[in-house]
């Protein structure tokens, strides 16, 4: 996938931001939903390998 | 191993089988599909097979005898397989062989052998004799004994109907290698081209056959397709608009010829009619006239006549409203706005008629592209959509063993947690009023998912904020200014006032969500741009790199999913 390009500027850092080494977790993500990907192209077979071979991007990746 | 088993020995092609029309395609060395004609020169071959004295005719030649042996012509037969009698709709066969209940199956009784007596032909077996006629056109174009298909069927044919084909196609000599979904198959045919981007998108496949509509919402994300919502209609179909077309030359015949009668009611004028408006409809695919010829079409009386597109657009124009209406159905069943929708695949065969496809692009906003033949340079043509996707997915797994590739089609691997709300950043402000969100991932994206971002800084450089939220996309109802009252004619009556029938303005936007986290990159260089990646695992952990580009370290976050993991409902 192509990197997703945003034009608008990220916001100022508000004067005394602090974080431990610069990253505050503040929440989760929502639950997801189990749906059926269709066993169908190139991206499906990469995507049936890593899973079937537990691997992830980046060991994909090499 | 059997040579269909091997995959070195395999000659793998894709078949499209539909109730009117079946195609077959195979895959060049340069990856390319391409569509196979059959002896008659047919790249769309009727699904239909005809007997005369024993003769085997099929195709373009069977379709001819439903003039003079209508009863022993079987068409329109690929629903009824794998169905019980009680549960088909045989009304498509109305002028051909009737289907009849035979055990616990569907089958017609003709006269397929030289011998005067009928004999009951299951549909299976007349699938398997129409599978091999297609296996060898196949054969012999390619010079090469086929032995393997990935073959498409409708989004709703059921685990019933799939083994039923299989073993029929098995009969033929066709090891099935994978059933995949007519919209998912079109959806690839675009995705396959050399210069197609990818992109994360939502598509609509909609497809106007011979005998029925199928409607598909698709989510693309990354080359991964996720069918969101279907809708399939036996009502609004190719065989509506032929007799939108039947019926008007029927009435011209009438008023020009008193003594002939009414081709409608007799049946071989009436199959003399229906074959000449379905080409006739296909004329006005390309042409803004076209004649209507039969010899003999009834009361042995010829007929010739004209008409033209817009009359005919005019005669039929209920039913592409109700196409039109049926692909937004299929939007709001997918809980989504028609503004979400990037494009809209027109397939099947009645989507070459210009007026399916602008009637589509009309119940849709400018932002959605229509790929049909009339309003797309680069549209590929619809009745190749479905076997063009096979005949990719057969080039991409013949190689591998049939186990192999039933492991990889399992729910064990298919079964996927999809992202609930598209995840972002915070752009000009960190406040969760004032910011503007910008989706890295969206919504529907299947897990895992990796995806990057390259992001504007302010115009210094400096120390910024990275604050990572999700979003739920929004549409933004402008109703419009209500016109000023022309004040120097006050006599002006209300018809003058249109501020009623004027549009009101939809925008897709976004709501800023729940915040998941927030990170700080200081000293960026002016101009700088920051890259933003992010990791979501399928335990909807969160790993996210943030770093200036061309510039030295970064911030690394993680995030642990949600505390009690429940999976939503598909
Ligand atoms: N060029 C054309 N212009 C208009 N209509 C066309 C054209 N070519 C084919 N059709 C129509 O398309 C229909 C066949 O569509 P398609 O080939 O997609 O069939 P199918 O998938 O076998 O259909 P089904 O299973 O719904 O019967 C027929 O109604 C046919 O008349
Ligand atoms: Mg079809």
């Amino acid at each position: 996938m192509a990197s997703v390009q945003v034009s608008l500027p990220l916001p100022v850092l508000p004067e005394g931001w602090a974080g431990e080494k610069d990253f505050k977790a503040i929440g989760h993500l929502s639950h997801a939903t189990d749906r059926n990907i269709e066993p169908v192209g190139p991206h499906f077979l990469a995507h049936a390998r890593r899973k079937r071979h537990k691997r992830t991007f980046s060991e994909d990746d090499r | 191993m059997s040579p269909e088993k091997d995959p070195a020995q395999r000659v793998a092609i894709g078949i499209s089988f539909g109730n009117s029309y079946s195609s077959i395609a195979f895959t060049t060395g340069e990856g390319k599909a391409e569509v196979i004609a059959n002896e008659d020169g047919d790249r769309q071959i009727p699904s239909i097979l005809s007997y005369v004295e024993g003769e085997e005719l099929h195709g373009g030649q069977a379709k001819a005898q439903l003039v003079r042996n209508a009863t022993n012509t079987v068409a329109y037969f690929r629903d009824f397989l794998g169905k019980e009698f009680k549960s088909i709709d045989p009304s498509p066969c109305h002028q051909s062989a009737h289907p009849v209940q035979h055990d616990s199956t569907v089958a017609f009784n003709i006269r397929d052998t030289p011998e005067e007596k009928e004999n009951a032909v299951t549909v299976a077996d007349i699938t398997t004799r129409h599978l091999k006629r297609l296996r060898i056109s196949a054969s012999d174009y390619l010079g090469k004994h086929v032995n393997s298909a990935v073959i498409t069927v409708p989004t709703n044919f059921s685990d019933a109907q799939k083994d039923a084909l299989n073993k029929a196609a098995k009969a033929a000599g066709i090891e099935v290698l994978q059933f995949i979904s007519e919209p998912v198959a079109a959806v690839l045919a675009y995705d396959a081209r050399p210069d197609a981007k990818q992109a994360d998108k939502i598509v609509v496949v909609a497809d106007l056959g011979g005998t029925r509509s199928d409607v598909a919402v698709i989510a693309s994300r990354g080359g991964i397709y996720t069918v969101l919502a279907t809708i399939h209609d036996y009502e609004v179909s190719g065989f509506q608009l032929d007799q939108v077309l039947m019926d008007h030359f029927s009435k011209e015949f009438m008023k020009k010829h008193k003594t002939g009668g009414d081709p409608r009611e007799n049946d071989r004028s009436l199959a003399k009619l229906k074959l000449e408006c379905e080409a006739v409809k296909k004329a006005l695919s390309i042409g803004s006239s076209a004649n209507f010829s039969v010899e003999s079409l009834a009361g042995g009386l010829d007929f010739t006549a004209t008409i033209n597109r817009s009359r005919y657009e005019l005669l039929a124009s209920k039913h592409f409203a109700a196409f039109a209406r049926l692909v937004t159905h299929a939007v709001e069943k997918a809980q989504l706005d028609p503004l979400d929708i990037s494009e809209v695949i027109l397939a099947g065969g009645n989507s070459h008629t210009p007026k399916t496809a602008s009637a589509v692009q009309n119940a849709f906003p400018e932002s959605t592209k229509v790929l049909a033949p009339s309003t797309s340079t680069t549209a590929i043509n619809p009745n190749e959509l479905s076997v063009r996707g096979a005949a990719i997915q057969a080039s991409l797994i013949q190689e591998f063993e049939l186990e192999d590739i039933e492991q990889s089609t399992h729910p064990m691997v298919t079964v996927t947690p999809h992202l609930s709300h598209a995840v972002g950043v915070l752009c000009i402000s960190g406040d969760e009023s004032t910011g503007v969100f910008h989706a890295i991932v969206d919504a529907e994206t299947p897990l895992p998912v990796r995806r990057t971002a390259l992001i504007a800084t302010p115009r210094e450089g400096g120390d910024v904020l990275i604050k990572l939220c999700e979003g739920a996309r929004h549409i933004k109802v402008t109703k419009p200014e209500p016109k000023a009252k022309q004040a120097k004619d006050d006599s002006d009556d209300d018809s003058d006032d249109e501020s009623d029938d004027e549009e009101e303005l939809r925008e897709k936007t976004w709501k800023v969500g729940k915040v998941l986290s927030e990170a700080a990159l200081r000293g960026l260089k002016k101009g700088a741009k920051v890259e933003v990646q992010i990791n979501i695992g399928a335990d909807l952990n969160v790993n996210c790199i943030f770093r200036e580009v061309g510039g030295k370290g970064g911030v690394r976050g993680l995030l642990s999913g949600p505390k009690s993991q429940q999976n939503g409902s598909a």
